[in-house]
C-alpha cells in the first residue's frame, strides 16, 4: 500500500533536473506515516521534561537565597563531567540547564541516530530500499527524505521545549536558545548518522558507529568541562558538536551563532552521505563486515563462559553504570548537603527522618548502585528464558548437559556479577566523596543488599520453572515496583512497615538505621526457597519455546 | 555397545498438550545399523516424539528406549552417544557458525577437528560469518557439520535437509551413506520422500500421533499394488472385466490401472490376449504408500497416473 503511493506520486512529480530527486515528497509521506507515532512520542516526552524537572527544581531551590548557595557549590567535577558547566545556577533558568540540557541533547541525539538507521540502512538491509528504488524513484529521494524527516524531530522538540519554556515564564532570549542548541544537537547527529548509514553494511553497524561517535563526543566534551577555569569555557570544548551546542550557553550569554556551525555539519554529513550513496552499490557498505573467530575456545565452550559471552554487553554496561553513578553520586554527595533545605518535603523524602542528612543521601545512593545490580541480576536471569524461547537451549540440552547445570550458569553469573557490582559501586562512591565516607564502608553497605539482589534472581528463577512464558515480564514488573517503593515510597506517603517489606526496603541503611542481619537472612532464605522450586520445577517441566 | 539393544524402541507413546492429543499411541523402532525413514504430514507428532526422546519433553504414557536407556532419566549420559540435528536452527546471532559448531560438538564431548574442517568444505560453509547473516540454509549446515562431525551411534536428524539447495542435500545423502557404512544408526524425520526412497532401510509413517505403516520398504511395496500403463490395439475399456484390475483410468487405447502381486500373472496373461503396443509397470513408490494414508486412493489415481508414465 505504501508502495503503491510512493510509485504513483513519483510518477506524477515532474522530474527535477537530475532526476535524482524524484519521488522527495512522496518518500516524506511514506516515512513520516511509517514512524509518526515514533516521532511523535520521542518530541513529546523530550519536551515534557522541561516543565516536570523545572516544578522539581523550584520546589528542591524555593528561594533566590537557595539558589545563590547553590551556585556556590554547583560546580563539581562530577557535575561539570557529566552535565556540563554550570555557568548560571544562580537562576532557575541555569539550574534547569545543568539538570536537564544534557540528557535532552543527548536522547535527541540517539534518535537521530536510531531514525536514521532505522529508515536508511535497516530497510536497505531487509530488501525493502531495492523494492522502492525498482520503481520510479530518485537515487537520493528516499535517504533525503529520511534525513529531512529526522531532522524535521530535532527541530519540532527544539520549538516544543522552547515554547515550553516560555510558559514557564522563563526569559525569551534564554528560552529560544534552549530549544535551537538542543536542537542543533540533534541535526548534527542526523549529518553524523547518515554517513554511518552509507558506511556500514548492516544497521547493527551503522547504530553501534553512531552511537560511539557520540559517545566520543560526549567524552571530548566532558574533558572539556573538567578542564575549564571557573565558567570560562576550555578550548578543547571546540573539538566536539556537543561542545558546540553547549557553548550556546542558554540563560547565559545566549549565543547564537555555534548554531550556524552544527547547521553546517548537518548539510555536509548529509551531502557526504549522498555523495558516498552515488557511488556504492545497493545494500553495499564502505567498511567491510566484521568477521569472527572459525574457532570457538575453551572458554567459551564451557556453559559459563557462553553465559559470559551472551551476557557480557549488559554486564559491561551495568558495571560501567556502577562505576559512573559510583564516582558521580560520591562526587555530589557533599553538594547537594549543603544545596538541599533540610526541612523540605523533596528532601526528607528521599534522605528519611535521618539527623544525619550526609548520610540519608549517601544512603539512597547506595541504595541506587544496589538497584542497578538487581537489574542487571534479572536480566541475566531472564536471558535464560530467551536461549529457551528462542530455541537455542534445545540444541544445547541434545548434548551431555543437564537442565540444573545450564541453568547454573546463568545462576552464577548473575551471583558474581551483581556482588561485584555492589562492591565496585559503593566502594567508588565511599572514595569520591570527599572523605564523607571511606571506601571500604559503602563497599559494605552496598552489599549489604546482596541478600535483596539474589531476591531479583530467585524470582526470575521460580517463574523460569513454573510460568516460563510470563517469566520475563513478570520478574521485571516484580523489580520495578520493588524499585519504586524502595526509591519513591517516602513520597508516596507509603508507611515504614510496607517499605520495609519489600526486597530493596528491608535492608536496614547502614549509614541510617541500626543494623540487624535478621531482615538479610529473611531476605537470603526467600531467595534460595524460591531458587530451590523453579531448579526443581525447571528440571521437571517440558522445554516450551516461545 | 551390546548390538541386541534397538537404538530407538517406542510403545505406545503418548503426549498431551493441554486439551489437544500430539502422540496416541505411537510406536517405532530403530535396530542398531540402521537408516530409519520417520514420514508425516505437518503436526502429526514426529517433532514430538523426538523431543521426547531427547528428553525435552516428558513422556505422556507408554514407553520409550534410546540405545537402551530412559530418555528422560539418563539424559545426559545417552546425549554423549548421539547427535542431534534439528529441522529448525536457532544459533546465537553475535557468535560466528564456526564458534556455534564448536560449543555445540563440544557439549556432546568433543570436537574432531579434521572431520569438521572437511565437513564445512564438503558444505561450502564459511565459518567466519556471525549467524546473523547466514541465511535459513546455512544454519542448517551449521547443525549438520555440528552433528555429522560427531562419531555418535545414533543420529536423530528432523527434517535436516530443509532449506538446503540439490547440491548439498547430495552432499548429506554421501555423508548418511557413510554413516550406515560405519554400522551407526540414523532415524531420519523427513517430509522428502526421494531422500527416505534413497536412504532408508526402514520406513515408519505415522498420522495423528500413531503409527499406520511400519516396515522395510521392500516389504511395504510387496503389501501395495504395482501401477500399470498400457496401450493396446482396441478400446482399453475391455480392461474393466479382467479380474484384479483396480483403479482403471482409460483414453482411448490407452489405460492405466493398479494391481494387486497375487494378480499380476492372471492380469499379464489377459493384457497378452489385446496385443498390447505397449507396457510400463512400477512398483508403488514411498509417495504411493503416503499418499495411500493422507489423500485416499482417488487422489491417489489421480497424481500418479501423469507422472509414473513420465518417469519410467
Amino acid at each position: 500500500m505504501s508502495i503503491a503511493t510512493a510509485h504513483t506520486h513519483a510518477v506524477a512529480l515532474p522530474a527535477s533536473r537530475s532526476g535524482t530527486l524524484t519521488g522527495f515528497w512522496a518518500s516524506v509521506r511514506f516515512i513520516v506515516r511509517r514512524n509518526w507515532i515514533r516521532l511523535i512520542v520521542w518530541a513529546v516526552v523530550l519536551a515534557a521534561m522541561i516543565p516536570v524537572v523545572y516544578n522539581s527544581q523550584q520546589e528542591a531551590f524555593p528561594t533566590q537565597a537557595a539558589r545563590d548557595a547553590y551556585a556556590q557549590v554547583a560546580n563539581t567535577p562530577a557535575v561539570a563531567a557529566m552535565t556540563g558547566l554550570p555557568y548560571a545556577a544562580g537562576s532557575l533558568g541555569g539550574i534547569l540547564v545543568i539538570k536537564i540540557w544534557m540528557t535532552l541533547a543527548i536522547a535527541l541525539a540517539f534518535a537521530s541516530i536510531f531514525l536514521v538507521t532505522r529508515n536508511g540502512r535497516a530497510d536497505e538491509e531487509a530488501g525493502r530500499t531495492e523494492m522502492l528504488r525498482s520503481s520510479a524513484l530518485g537515487r537520493h529521494a528516499f535517504s533525503l527524505a529520511n534525513y529531512a524527516v529526522v531532522g524535521g524531530l530535532s527541530v519540532v522538540a527544539g520549538a516544543l521545549i522552547s515554547l515550553l519554556c516560555l510558559a514557564e515564564k522563563l526569559p525569551t532570549a534564554g528560552s529560544l536558545v534552549m530549544g535551537a542548541s538542543i536542537a542543533g544537537a540533534g541535526l548534527a547527529f542526523v549529518g553524523v548518522s547518515a554517513i554511518c548509514g552509507q558506511l556500514s553494511a548492516t544497521s547493527r553497524g551503522a547504530n553501534t558507529l553512531g552511537v560511539a561517535i557520540l559517545a566520543v563526543f560526549y567524552f571530548i566534551r566532558a574533558a572539556a568541562d573538567l578542564q575549564a577555569k571557573g565558567a570560562q569555557v576550555s578550548a578543547i570544548s571546540w573539538f566536539s558538536p556537543i561542545g558546540w551546542a553547549q557553548n550556546m550557553r542558554p540563560f547565559g550569554q545566549d549565543t547564537w551563532w555555534p548554531l550556524l556551525a552544527l547547521l553546517a555539519l548537518a548539510i555536509a554529513g548529509c551531502a557526504v552521505a549522498l555523495r558516498i550513496e552515488t557511488h556504492r552499490d545497493m545494500g553495499m557498505g564502505i567498511l567491510p563486515e566484521r568477521r569472527g573467530s572459525a574457532r570457538a575456545s575453551e572458554f567459551l565452550t564451557h556453559p559459563v563462559g557462553l553465559v559470559l559471552r551472551l551476557q557480557r554487553a549488559p554486564l559491561i554496561s551495568w558495571m560501567l553504570g556502577a562505576v559512573v553513578a559510583g564516582l558521580f553520586f560520591g562526587g555530589v554527595a557533599q553538594a547537594m548537603t549543603t544545596a538541599l533545605e533540610p526541612s523540605s518535603a523533596f528532601a526528607k523524602a528521599f534522605a528519611g527522618d535521618s539527623s544525619n542528612m550526609l548520610d540519608g543521601i549517601l544512603g539512597i545512593f547506595v541504595l541506587f548502585t544496589a538497584l542497578l545490580a538487581g537489574a542487571f541480576a534479572v536480566q541475566c536471569v531472564t536471558g535464560a528464558r530467551t536461549e529457551e524461547a528462542e530455541g537455542r537451549l534445545e540444541s544445547q540440552l541434545a548434548g551431555a548437559l543437564s537442565r540444573s547445570r545450564w541453568l547454573w550458569a546463568h545462576v552464577l553469573v548473575a551471583a558474581v556479577g551483581s556482588a561485584l557490582m555492589l562492591l565496585l559501586g559503593g566502594y567508588l562512591t565511599g572514595v569520591a566523596s570527599n572523605g564523607a565516607a571511606t571506601g571500604s564502608q559503602l563497599a559494605g553497605a552496598a552489599f549489604a543488599y546482596w541478600p535483596a539482589v539474589l531476591l531479583m534472581l530467585g524470582v526470575p528463577l521460580f517463574l523460569q520453572g513454573f510460568l516460563p512464558r510470563l517469566s520475563t515480564s513478570l520478574a521485571w514488573a516484580i523489580y520495578g515496583i520493588s524499585v519504586v517503593i524502595a526509591m519513591f515510597g517516602g513520597l508516596f506517603s507509603l508507611s515504614e512497615s510496607v517499605i520495609s517489606a519489600t526486597p530493596f526496603g528491608a535492608v536496614p541503611r547502614l549509614m541510617t538505621e541500626n543494623f540487624t542481619v535478621l531482615p538479610l537472612l529473611v531476605l537470603s532464605v526467600i531467595a534460595v526457597a524460591l531458587a530451590v522450586l523453579g531448579f526443581w520445577r525447571f528440571s521437571n517441566r517440558d522445554i516450551t519455546p516461545a | 555397545m551390546s548390538t541386541n539393544v534397538a537404538a530407538i524402541e517406542v510403545l505406545g507413546l503418548r503426549k498431551q498438550f493441554g486439551q489437544t492429543t500430539a502422540l496416541d499411541g505411537l510406536d517405532l523402532v530403530v535396530e542398531q545399523g540402521i537408516v530409519a525413514g520417520f514420514l508425516g504430514p505437518n503436526g502429526s507428532g514426529k517433532s514430538t516424539t523426538i523431543r521426547i526422546l531427547l528428553g525435552l519433553l516428558r513422556s505422556g504414557g507408554g514407553t520409550a528406549r534410546l540405545l537402551g536407556g530412559d530418555p528422560w532419566r539418563d539424559a545426559v549420559d545417552l546425549h554423549r552417544r548421539i547427535a542431534y540435528v534439528p529441522g529448525d536452527v536457532s544459533l546465537w546471532p553475535n557468535l560466528t557458525g564456526g564458534q556455534a559448531i564448536d560449543i555445540l560438538s563440544r557439549l556432546r564431548g568433543g570436537v574432531d577437528t579434521a572431520k569438521r574442517d572437511a565437513l564445512l568444505a564438503r558444505f561450502d560453509l564459511d565459518p567466519t560469518k556471525k549467524a546473523r547473516s547466514y541465511s535459513k540454509g546455512n544454519r542448517q549446515k551449521v547443525a549438520l557439520v555440528a552433528g555429522l562431525a560427531s562419531d555418535a551411534e545414533l543420529l536423530i536428524l528432523d527434517e535436516p535437509t530443509s532449506g538446503l539447495d540439490p547440491l548439498m542435500e547430495e552432499v548429506f545423502t554421501e555423508c548418511i551413506r557413510e554413516v550406515k557404512a560405519q554400522g551407526r544408526s540414523v532415524l531420519l524425520s523427513s517430509h522428502i520422500f526421494a531422500e527416505v526412497e534413497k536412504l532408508c532401510d526402514t520406513v515408519t509413517i505415522i498420522r495423528d500421533g500413531k503409527t499406520v505403516e511400519a516396515g522395510r520398504l521392500e516389504e511395504l511395496r510387496h503389501l501395495h499394488r504395482t501401477m500399470v500403463s498400457v496401450v493396446l490395439d482396441r478400446d482399453a475399456s475391455v480392461l474393466a472385466a479382467v479380474t484384479g484390475v483396480n483403479d482403471l483410468v482409460t483414453d482411448g487405447n490407452k489405460a492405466t490401472f493398479t494391481v494387486g502381486e497375487a494378480e499380476l500373472g492372471g492380469v499379464l496373461a489377459a493384457i497378452a490376449a489385446y496385443s498390447p503396443h505397449s507396457l510400463i509397470s512400477s512398483p508403488p513408490s514411498l509417495e504411493d504408500l503416503f499418499l495411500r494414508h493422507y489423500g485416499g486412493v482417488g487422489k491417489f489415481a489421480e497424481t500418479t497416473v501423469g507422472q509414473k508414465a513420465g518417469a519410467r
